[in-house]
């Protein structure tokens, strides 16, 4: 199927973002930390002996916020193993909120060894997709107990998938269409489970933390088929 | 000769050559990049690689270090300071060259 979204990438350092995508991995990797964080709080719900308030919900964001950050070295780990001695290596983008994009900041000068221009290698893939994500499944909790009840999951999966897919479309990790569709039917496919309205939040970081890693495993699949591993990796010496 | 010419040949020779322009775009783009990527990138083979980074590290333009990622051993090359200077003056002089009515082609005072 053809795929309208991906714009050709131009300048070195944008394709060196983009790079950072090509073998599936951090999408696979903030998958696994979105079912973990809907995991959790559906045990915690299913579980406590009070129901779930918005500081239990702290002490998951906390969570939350250490795994992201701990992220890129989960990924630099896996990388260092499965894309370095295939493709090569390449500095990880810098990943700076739009609102930086463009401005020479203290904060990215001081955080780069060498610092690239902030045009250049960086992405906004967390403030594209985990934040929006983490803030959508916020604003549910907050709405958890609506009129809609049951319906709420199935209604806010569209917005979200429409997000995702409107922010990252020139993004150097742009989301296919037909699969941002999927996610946002993966609500309403989910109806006949009637989950009671404390437990509609968890629902949606599962759903999308499973749709990250599918769509991740697809990409490290056909980017594994497309390049074997060399028998002699550059450096070692037979 | 015109001042337009006299520029031309003070161009940078080192980085004028098409395969050094495009590891210089490259790494100054990306910040830094192991011997594969920039094989791949590049469209280079080993040997031609190897020879235009000796060419561009001689010059002070480009630092080669052998690093460890997790536990694979990479190649890294990146720019030197040195580099990027010399990177931008050879950018900022073949865009002041290549103005139609560029300011090169004025007599100067």
């Amino acid at each position: 199927m053809k795929d309208n979204s991906v714009v050709p990438i131009a300048s070195p350092g944008q394709r060196a973002a983009s790079y950072w995508f090509v073998d599936g991995l951090p999408d696979i990797v903030l998958g696994v930390t979105l079912l973990i964080f809907g995991a959790l709080g559906l045990w915690w719900c299913l579980h406590a002996s009070k129901p779930v308030t918005w500081p239990d919900l702290y002490f998951l964001e906390a969570g939350l916020i250490l795994l992201i950050w701990k992220g890129r070295e989960i990924l630099g780990l896996l990388k260092s193993r499965v894309t370095y001695p295939r493709t090569g290596y390449v500095q990880p983008p810098l990943d700076i909120p739009d609102m930086l994009i463009g401005k020479p900041t203290t904060l990215i000068t001081l955080s780069l060894k060498p610092a690239p221009p902030p045009d250049e290698n960086v992405t906004r893939f967390n403030t594209r997709t985990v934040y929006v994500v983490f803030l959508w499944c916020f604003l549910l909790f907050g709405a958890a107990a609506n009129p809609w009840k049951s319906w709420y999951t199935a209604l806010v999966m569209l917005p979200l998938a429409v997000a995702l897919y409107a922010w990252n479309r020139r993004s150097e990790r742009p989301y296919p269409w037909w699969s941002t569709l999927i996610l946002a039917l993966s609500g309403p496919a989910l109806l006949w489970l009637d989950l009671s309205p404390l437990l509609q939040p968890l629902l949606m970081p599962l759903l999308a933390g499973l749709w990250l890693v599918a769509q991740g495993a697809c990409t490290l699949a056909g980017y594994l088929r497309a390049n074997p591993y060399p028998r002699a990796p550059e450096g070692v010496q037979a | 000769m015109t001042p337009r010419m006299q520029e031309i040949s003070q161009l940078d020779r080192v980085i004028h050559e098409p395969a050094r322009l495009a590891i210089m775009l490259i790494l100054g783009g990306v910040g830094e990049a192991d011997f594969l990527y920039l094989q791949r990138e590049g469209g280079f083979t080993q040997g031609n690689l190897s020879g235009h980074l000796a060419k561009l590290e001689e010059a002070g333009y480009v630092e080669i270090e052998k690093k460890f990622k997790g536990k694979v051993p990479l190649t890294v090359c990146s720019l030197t300071g040195k580099g990027r200077t010399a990177f931008a003056e050879y950018t900022n002089r073949m865009l002041g060259l290549l103005q139609p009515n560029g300011a090169s082609d004025s007599p100067r005072p």
